[in-house]
């Protein structure tokens, strides 16, 4: 039953359950070495480390270590969890439910595949399905109506860039996944093939393109917004003091 | 001086892209992030640097008045009606200088959009759309007898 079955089972019965698992392992390195490649090939860790000197020696005063502790749960609650970085509502959930949505499908996927391949909990698919639908439902308002280059810069959405990248392979595997899914469970052998051959494809797409993708932006994100926090903290930030006690995070917005 | 964007700071919300009156703030169609187009037609207006709401564009000075290594940030809270700027000279110095922009709250003046149009016998009118109650006066004074050429 859909939602309910573990949809990789019936992968199984083509691919032999060690070579999922292999794939899944490689896509995990392929993501990982993607990211220490753009990292150094486009030199942005020299300039992260640059600029941090810079702060460094600008710092007005050295922070406790309870300071910076502060910092980072401030950090990870704000910025990470809740997306305090954005003050458009509209893009604030749909990243939500992008990201809280592209983490449950991943556990789901890793606990499906290594941990529970055949008698698999109920739970794992339910929740398989609804990271799936999250991640679709922010992925595909924030394609069509939430695109900054589209809102902003006029552009039509199907004039795709190298920045839409990220967006298309991970909005095509997780269509292609539940597509797949509903052919698996509906047991038509022939559009089970075509359709899992099809979210593998952009699967690997995915995680092979992420030194020309935005996919490590997830990474990136929490550490800068962890250095601005400092920066603010420590009076190494170049702009100015605010004139209110808390400051304005988000100002007056049209949009 | 032409503006720049820190790629890390922005999060691509498009308001620079609105604001911009030379239309030279665009998205950079790799990181969707903004980007100055066209530096030479930057006429250092800071109407982008002061909407953007992540602090992520600057202004590069010349050198020849603004030497490497200073830095003139500024920071506009629209709800305490307040501009402040941060001059920090190269040899480390800061200066901090705040000053109140308006007397109303901010989005309490209507856009000329919000006017009803004039029609087209004001075209034949010496005053301009909305005179003289926009002046807030009864009247404005006309010009009385013929001018002798």
């Amino acid at each position: 039953m859909m939602f309910t079955t573990n949809p990789f089972t019936t992968l199984t019965d083509f691919v032999p359950l060690e070579v999922i698992q292999g794939y899944v392992i490689l896509m995990i390195v392929a993501v990982a070495a993607g990211t220490v490649f753009d990292l150094l090939h486009d030199s942005k860790a020299r300039f992260f480390l640059q600029d941090r000197q810079r702060a460094k020696a600008a710092a007005r005063r050295q922070l406790s270590a309870t300071e910076l502790a502060a910092i980072a749960a401030k950090t990870i609650t704000t910025d990470i969890a809740t997306f305090g970085e954005f003050c458009n509502q509209r893009r604030r959930i749909s990243h939500a439910l992008m990201f809280y949505g592209f983490v449950l499908y991943l556990l789901t996927s890793m606990a499906m595949v290594f941990a529970y391949p055949s008698a698999t909990p109920v739970v794992l698919p339910v929740l398989w399905n609804l990271g799936v639908v999250m991640t679709l439902v922010g992925g595909y308002w924030f394609f069509f109506l939430l695109r900054v280059n589209v809102v902003h810069d006029g552009q039509p959405p199907w004039r795709l860039v190298r920045a839409d990248l990220f967006i298309v392979t991970l909005l095509a595997s997780l269509t292609f996944a539940l597509i797949f899914e509903w052919a698996a469970l509906s047991e038509n052998t022939a559009t089970t093939k075509v359709f899992a051959g099809l979210y593998i494809l952009f699967t690997t797409l995915l995680c092979v393109s992420v030194p020309w993708s935005k996919f490590a932006h997830m990474f990136y994100k929490p550490v800068v917004a962890f250095q601005r926090r400092v920066e603010e903290a420590d009076g190494s930030s170049s702009l100015p003091m605010p004139t209110a006690p808390r400051g304005e995070r988000c100002p007056h917005s049209h949009t | 001086m032409p503006t720049f964007t820190y790629m890390t700071r922005c999060d691509g919300c498009g308001e620079c892209v609105d604001i911009c009156p030379s239309d030279i703030m665009h998205i950079d169609p790799v990181y969707r992030r903004s980007y100055n187009i066209e530096p030479n037609f930057c006429w250092e207006c800071y109407s982008c640097v002061k909407a953007c709401p992540q602090h992520a564009i600057d202004v590069r000075g010349y050198a020849d008045f603004a030497p490497l290594g200073h830095s003139v940030r500024v920071l506009r809270e629209e709800a305490n009606g307040t501009i402040s700027w941060k001059i920090r000279y190269r040899d480390g110095r800061e200066k901090q200088f705040s000053f109140p922009i308006r007397t109303t709250p901010w989005g309490s003046i209507k856009p000329p959009t919000d006017y009803a149009a004039p029609d087209a016998a004001a075209l034949d009118s010496p005053l301009l759309a909305h005179e003289p109650e926009m002046l807030m006066v009864a009247a404005l004074p006309a010009l009385t007898g013929n001018k002798q050429g």
